[in-house]
């Protein structure tokens, strides 16, 4: 039992675990004083994923976007690197993917993943910016990928009102893309297949990009903690002096960061638009990306875990977005509980320095009393 | 009568489990000067900590004249006398002296600073103790001397009788250190108590009244200075038999390694650190750069090892130019590096030590297989220079952050040494670690120049760079100052003219000896 505590994996398992129920428990109490059914209004919440297929297909859609901003952060806070730029990745990912899917006569097995590689190209262009602008000016990354989203999301509102939007439309909306514009269902078209590529086919949009993020997973997972590049990254995120004296190249080290966090964030945008929303709309990602940092920092920016707060916290998303449509409780209650967990999640940071204050004062109370006695007698 | 300070039955337990003082009983007598000696991690700073009230003890009891006290702050115990002259100096730059002097018990008139009174108090102080200070001097303009002075004026101005130095002399130069110790026989006259924690035995014996001597959280003994012996001590502190001399064999100098040009190096702030410096470095030869801090010796080393381009000037390992190439360029020809900082430069504390011990590696086989970093390798890799240079730890998956000093320094070592370049430069490769692990670095050091590698080292312990170098060059301002091809005929007193500019040799002197 307890070798099956102290294995790292388990622990860390166990204690995300525990922070996301520490802030459902908080959420139900607060839920018990804003609604009128709030055992009803909780059920939906904690099960409303499961309850309908389409549901589940909407968790598992999120989810994939989920991982792919949360290793896009990951790895940039990895190397200790504020970056705040999956954002812009983000929208440019899905920016490429979609005019690729749109406009390039070409049939799926050729289009899907030309789409898919130039928005990998763009999103490591546009980090490739701030990373060398933090590498050989010193730029702080916070400010300059604060500003390059706020140009990515402009420049995609451009093109898309001006030049994509089709002339009649009354929205700010692309024309659907065509079916070889579209990611195929992650279920084969196969004969023996029929019955279950119909289900998910008719009621979700998973689809190969669920195969894609489980290779972007190990990928990251092993750049970031079997390569030699990844090394380098592990170092600079440390001490970038130490990794400077050691010989490593931090410049270049540095840059590739950001270039490479932009690739996941850049495929992020191709899932929005090729799986989720089957053409380039307006304000495609509202937070999605800042989502990424909670994801990211639950999983204490390790791959490996990303999965697992990705899928965690794309449940709580998924049941709260049930909660708002099948109860009386509002959006804002919904994302007090989000809110409560990222607290939770600092607050098991701060638990260690709290923990040190408490045992401090048990020493000095113990100081007293020890000494008390000793001076009493002394005073006879 | 009772001792002015008794420390009765101390017992500290960080909340870490670490014992840092267990079962301590200390004495302090009035008026005496109480040397505590120990290696890193013995529990000396602990110790004084307690003292005044900056950490609790787990259990036990102080009493000052036979009256016990609860410190529970540095306050508290400043009330009751007792201060703290720290290593690191508490002072804002930005600041005269006579207001760090007097900082946060500022003498006010209304709501404002009385900077008069200020000064007047400082220079009052001052001169009862006989403690030079410039009470108008800007605090960041002013020479470590003074601004240790300060510091110390600073716990006189808020009325103690008993001074706790921490490693007094560590920043000094040989002849600040005296100016101190003059300062300290002026403070007992005047009827103050003094204890200092110290590394160095050589200043044991030459101030102190009494030593204690700590090992391992207990105290192995309190003599008079008198009864003791520098050998007697080491012994005493290790548990074993010291050498504090160093045994080498006979110069055996080899071909010519390393050669410097002209070297010259201005700071960002436009300083000119270094000035046309020119030496070169022989195979199996130890040259020991003497200077005091700051004089260029940083800024020498990392010019050298690839952290910065100079100005001007070059340095050539064989054929190849290695100045203002990559600190990596610098390692491939040959040149390995112990980083003056440590922590900051030379470890990474918070990734494990194997991966500490491979920075310089980890991009060529067989630590690189195909596209990944083989962990086996590393792990062997870790295994065996942890059993080779003595490494105290469980394993080599623990964070460097885990390790004492003088163990942190050894995976520095460790690494730079199992490079096998043909120069190691070492910046204060001993400074702030224990007596075991400064005997063993040494002996490393020595073994290495025997087995034919050219060492430059740069160290601000005197006797060290004495001892161990074969020829030396001092430093001052930038500039070579002297050269003395036979380091065991020369004096301290006279390397310190040299250190300080006071002699200096003409160019044509120093030129064959360079």
């Amino acid at each position: 039992m307890k070798k099956f505590f102290s294995n790292p994996t388990i622990r860390e398992g166990l204690r995300i675990l525990l922070a996301i129920s520490s802030a459902l428990v908080l959420g139900f109490i607060i839920t018990l004083f804003v609604s009128e059914d709030p055992i009803g209004a909780y059920r939906a919440f904690l099960t409303g994923p499961f309850t309908r297929f389409n549901r589940f297909g909407d968790w598992i859609e999120e989810s994939i976007t989920l991982i792919l901003v949360g290793l896009s952060v990951a790895i940039a806070f990895k190397a200790n690197m504020f970056s705040l730029g999956t954002q812009g990745q983000l929208v440019l990912g899905a920016l490429v993917s979609g005019v690729i899917a749109l406009y390039v006569p070409l049939p799926t097995i050729l289009r899907v993943p030309l789409a898919l590689v130039c928005a990998m190209v763009v999103g490591f262009i546009w980090g490739w910016i701030p990373g060398y602008l933090k590498a050989n000016l010193d730029a702080n990354e916070i400010v300059s990928t604060l500003m390059l989203n706020t140009i990515a999301i402009k420049l995609y509102d451009y093109l898309l009102v001006f030049y994509i939007k089709p002339k009649d439309a009354g929205y700010n909306v692309s024309a659907p893309f065509p079916v070889e514009g579209q990611l195929p269902s992650f279920v084969p078209n196969l004969p023996f297949l029929n019955k279950v590529y119909t289900l998910f086919t008719t009621n979700t949009n998973i689809t190969i990009m669920l195969y894609i993020v489980v290779l972007a997973v190990v990928v990251a997972y092993y750049l970031v903690f079997k390569t030699p590049f990844g090394y380098k990254l592990r170092m600079i995120g440390s001490n970038m002096k130490f990794a400077r004296y050691g010989g490593i190249d931090t410049k270049m080290t540095t840059i590739l960061v950001f270039a490479i966090s932009g690739v996941f964030g850049a495929l992020a945008g191709a899932h929005m638009t090729m799986a989720i929303q089957h053409s380039i709309i307006t304000n495609i990602s509202v937070s999605m990306a800042f989502e990424g940092i909670i994801v990211a920092i639950l999983a204490r920016n390790n791959p490996l875990y990303i999965p697992l707060t990705g899928l965690a916290y794309g449940y709580l998303r998924a049941g709260a977005n049930i909660m708002e449509r099948s109860s009386d409780v509002s959006r804002e209650m919904i994302s007090i509980i989000q809110a409560l967990i990222i607290l939770f999640v600092t607050a098991e940071r701060i638990l260690p320095t709290v923990q040190r204050v408490i045992e401090e004062r048990k020493e000095q109370n113990a100081t007293k009393e020890r000494s008390l006695p000793a001076g009493g007698s002394n005073e006879h | 009568m009772a001792p002015l300070v008794e420390m009765r039955n101390i017992v500290k337990i960080y909340s870490n489990g670490v014992i840092a003082n267990n079962g301590i009983d200390f004495q302090i007598e009035k008026g005496e000067i109480h040397a505590i000696v120990g290696e890193n991690g013995a529990g000396k700073t602990t110790l004084m900590k307690i003292l005044y009230g900056s950490e609790q003890p787990t259990s036990g009891e102080i009493l000052i004249n036979g009256e016990p006290v609860i410190f529970k702050n540095p306050l508290d115990a400043m009330k009751k006398g007792v201060g703290m002259v720290h290593q690191n100096f508490m002072q804002i730059p930005s600041f005269t002296a006579a207001e760090n002097v007097v900082l946060g018990h500022e003498p006010t008139r209304g709501i404002s600073l009385d900077k008069k009174k200020a000064v007047e108090e400082t220079r009052k102080l001052s001169e009862q103790y006989g403690l030079l200070v410039e009470p108008e001097a800007i605090t960041e303009t002013i020479n470590v001397g003074m601004r240790q002075r300060i510091e110390i004026l600073k716990i006189l101005y808020l009325g103690a009788e008993i001074l706790i130095f921490d490693e007094p002399t560590a920043v000094l130069t040989p002849q600040e250190t005296h100016d101190l110790f003059k300062a300290v026989r002026v403070l007992i006259e005047k009827g103050k108590t003094i204890v200092f924690i110290t590394h160095k035995l050589r200043e044991v014996t030459e101030i102190s009244d009494r030593v204690t001597v700590m090992r391992n959280g207990k105290i192995m003994g309190t003599l008079k200075t008198a009864d003791a012996t520098r050998e007697g001590l080491a012994r005493m502190m290790v548990g074993r038999e010291v050498f504090l001399d160093i045994h080498k064999q006979p110069l055996k100098r080899g071909r010519k390694v390393m050669s410097i040009k002209d070297l010259s190096y201005v700071s960002e702030t436009g300083r000119t650190m270094l000035r046309d410096l020119s030496f070169n470095l022989y195979e199996g030869e130890i040259l020991g750069i003497a200077g005091v801090e700051g004089n260029g010796q940083t800024e020498l080393v990392e010019v050298l090892s690839g952290l910065r381009a100079p100005a001007s000037g070059s340095a050539l390992v064989g054929e190849t130019v290695i100045t203002a190439k990559t600190p990596r360029e610098v390692r491939q020809a040959g040149v390995a590096h112990i980083p003056e900082d440590r922590l900051s430069n030379g470890l990474s504390l918070s990734a494990s030590i194997d991966d500490n011990l491979i920075v310089d590696r980890f991009f060529k086989p067989p630590f690189k297989k195909g596209v990944i970093i083989d962990h086996k390798v590393v792990e062997d890799n870790g295994k065996r220079l942890i059993r080779q240079f003595g490494i105290l730890t469980p394993n080599g998956e623990l964070p460097v952050s885990s390790l004492s000093g003088g163990n942190m320094q050894k995976v520095v070592v460790a690494r730079e040494f199992s490079s096998n370049p043909k120069i190691l430069i070492a910046a204060q490769p001993t400074r702030g670690i224990d007596v075991g692990a400064t005997e063993f670095i040494r002996d490393q050091l020595v073994q290495k120049r025997t087995d034919g590698t050219a060492v430059l080292l740069v160290s601000a312990d005197l006797s060290e760079v004495m001892s161990l170098s074969d020829r030396i060059i001092t430093m001052f301002e930038g500039q070579i100052t002297g050269v003395f091809p036979e380091a065991s005929k020369v004096t301290e007193e006279e390397l310190g003219y040299y250190m300080l500019g006071i002699k200096r040799q003409t160019a044509e002197e120093m030129e064959a000896l360079l």
